[in-house]
């Protein structure tokens, strides 16, 4: 709290003036609590509509008496309420403590899987790659549910403590679509990862907003992931790829957005895909994509 | 066929995509799954979108006429208390039946905190506008449950009635302290010692309750920076008001009534 001193010169200045007011202390700014104020209603009393000058003297006799004596209603009302407001703050306050433990919990596991998936960049097998994050898939299961469970505890607040969660269940997302991309080659619907994180509840569901913001860094993984593959000799990949991400786009422009984050990221989406084109592009023309003119219609990836 | 679909390719890759596909039924069996879901989530958002457009509307209103209560109980005096602060809750009355109805329906549920920063200017100038009306009026402080007392009709009682929350109320308090700042020293200016020496004790106990309490609001970054101002607002009020006491003897000697007693005073030094 800044400190913030009366200018002292006047009151050094006129000696008269303690005899007036002895009353005011010139005490120091951060003691101000000390200095019990006066309740207003006493020092006007019957007559609040005329507010006349007083003689010095009245005002003083009655502040002295009311210092004295006990607070009337104006503060003590306001205490209490005040009171109330700390008590409640302070429990949203330890519920968001709460929340924060779950989430760091979270980002843990989504940092472990997120490490494991980067084996794909290195061409291994999918079924060895895919096997330790399928495995925490329950884990993040468990972490959700404890989520909706402190959520319980205040009912309808979900968007309250909204942003305490809102990027890691974003990453959550796009790790899930991934794998389930890598897997089957279709996009994961927002159903399909509500059901797999559990977050089908009436009062708990995965924001729209989230799993499509999620989609998005879905699609930032995907140039990187062509190149690597391309360089491991699977020339099939870009082609699958370019389908994908075309579709996706595709479904994304169907969407009217503001101009916030959700946009910004499917801005990002056109820059992946055309990464992805020019890298499929190129393949092309250098006739290294065999079999380019068979219709798979989004089969298992066979690296 | 291979042709056909080679050129349907190079549209793909223009970027014409949703063109070529209608052209390829094929294509548009794979993906349209994607499409039906995405229909969905276009739906969801094209909804979200108006409600939280009407939601910033309605809380421009409320600004607004909120701010001209407040304007209107700036213009009070000793002479004209009652009919100032008549027509000052007259209006407020009016914002309330006219425009924060508008935010009952479509604040329900889960979008009361969903939508927060969209009404949330609105409501902080209401809270403003009916504790400053509360103080001229009672001296003492509107407090959260009487306000949202006064909220209630306006909802249907089959539903949810629309609240204000307790952070909206406390940043609505804090720019309370800028506006008794201004009153008191119009207040002195006109003379009106006794009613500027309540506003200054008024406004340091809000100030000392809102210390206690503003490192437990969520997100408290912009209510810090407006404990700052209120710190200063307090300052100014206290500051004036020591003028006054400092000066105080001269002015009894003038007397109360003459109005014009201030021309005969000296220079004031700050």
């Amino acid at each position: 709290m800044k400190s913030a001193f009366r200018n002292a010169v006047a009151l050094r200045t006129l000696p008269h003036y303690h005899f007036i007011n002895p009353h005011f202390h010139s005490l120091p700014r951060f003691s101000v609590a000390a200095v019990s104020s006066p309740p207003s209603s006493l020092v006007s009393p019957s007559k609040p509509e005329t507010f006349r000058f007083r003689r010095r003297s009245s005002p003083l006799r009655v502040r002295y008496s009311s210092m004295t004596g006990g607070e009337t209603d104006a503060p003590a009302s306001m205490e209490k309420q005040f009171e109330d407001f700390r008590v409640k703050l302070d429990e949203a306050g330890s519920l968001r403590e709460r929340i924060r433990a779950v989430v760091n919990e979270i980002e843990s596991i989504t940092r472990l899987m997120h490490a494991s998936l980067l084996h794909v960049h290195q061409s291994r097998p999918l079924s060895e790659v895919l096997e330790k994050p399928k495995a925490q898939v329950d884990g993040l299961k468990e972490l959700y549910g404890r989520l909706a469970e402190v959520l319980c505890e205040c009912p309808g607040e979900y968007y309250r403590f909204h942003n305490d969660w809102r990027s890691e269940t974003q990453t959550v997302v796009s790790l899930l679509a991934f794998m389930h991309w890598l897997e089957t080659g279709k996009l994961l619907m927002h159903t399909e990862a509500e059901e797999k994180l559990g977050m089908n509840q009436a009062e708990f569901a995965l924001d729209i907003e989230d799993y499509l913001i999620g989609l998005c860094f879905l699609s930032n993984e995907m140039p990187r992931y062509v190149v690597n593959q391309v360089l491991a000799g699977n020339y099939d990949c870009p082609r699958k790829v370019l389908r994908f991400l075309t579709d996706l786009h595709a479904a994304f422009r169907m969407l009217n957005l503001r101009n916030d984050f959700l946009r910004k990221k499917f801005d990002s989406l056109k820059y992946d895909l055309k990464r992805v084109e020019e890298v499929y592009y190129d393949m092309k023309i250098r006739h290294l994509a065999n079999g380019d003119s068979a219709e798979d219609n989004g089969t298992q990836g066979q690296s | 066929m291979a042709s056909k679909s080679k050129t349907h390719r190079l549209h793909q890759l223009s970027g014409t995509a949703l063109q070529s596909i209608a052209k390829r039924p094929r294509t548009i069996t794979t993906e349209s799954y994607m499409k039906d879901a995405f229909a969905n989530y276009a739906g969801y958002l094209n909804e979200l979108n108006e409600k939280r457009e009407r939601v910033v509307k309605a809380s421009r209103d409320i600004t607004i006429n909120s701010k001209k209560v407040i304007f209107q109980v700036h213009r009070i005096s000793r002479d004209n208390k009652e009919e100032v602060l008549k027509k000052a809750e007259a209006d407020l009355v009016a914002v309330k039946d006219q425009y924060i109805s508008r935010l009952v329906k479509e604040l329900q549920g889960t979008d009361f905190w969903k939508l927060r920063r969209a009404y949330s200017p609105g409501v902080q100038e209401y809270v403003e506008a009916a504790t400053f009306c509360k103080f001229c009026r009672t001296g003492t402080l509107l407090d959260l449950e009487e306000l949202n007392a006064g909220l209630l009709p306006l909802s249907d009682p089959a539903i949810e009635p629309l609240q204000i929350n307790v952070l909206d109320y406390l940043l609505g308090l804090a720019d309370l302290t800028g506006e008794l700042m201004r009153l008191a020293i119009g207040r002195i200016s006109d003379g009106e010692l006794d009613f500027a020496e309540k506003i200054c004790r008024f406004s340091r106990d809000i100030y000392r309750e809102l210390t206690l309490v503003v490192p437990l609001m969520d997100n408290n970054s912009d209510m810090k920076t407006k404990m700052d101002t209120m710190l200063q607002s307090v300052l100014k009020i206290e500051n004036a008001c020591l003028s006054v006491h400092v000066r105080g003897s001269e002015y009894t000697l003038l007397g109360s009534s003459d109005p014009s007693f201030l021309m005969g005073v000296p220079d004031m030094q700050s």
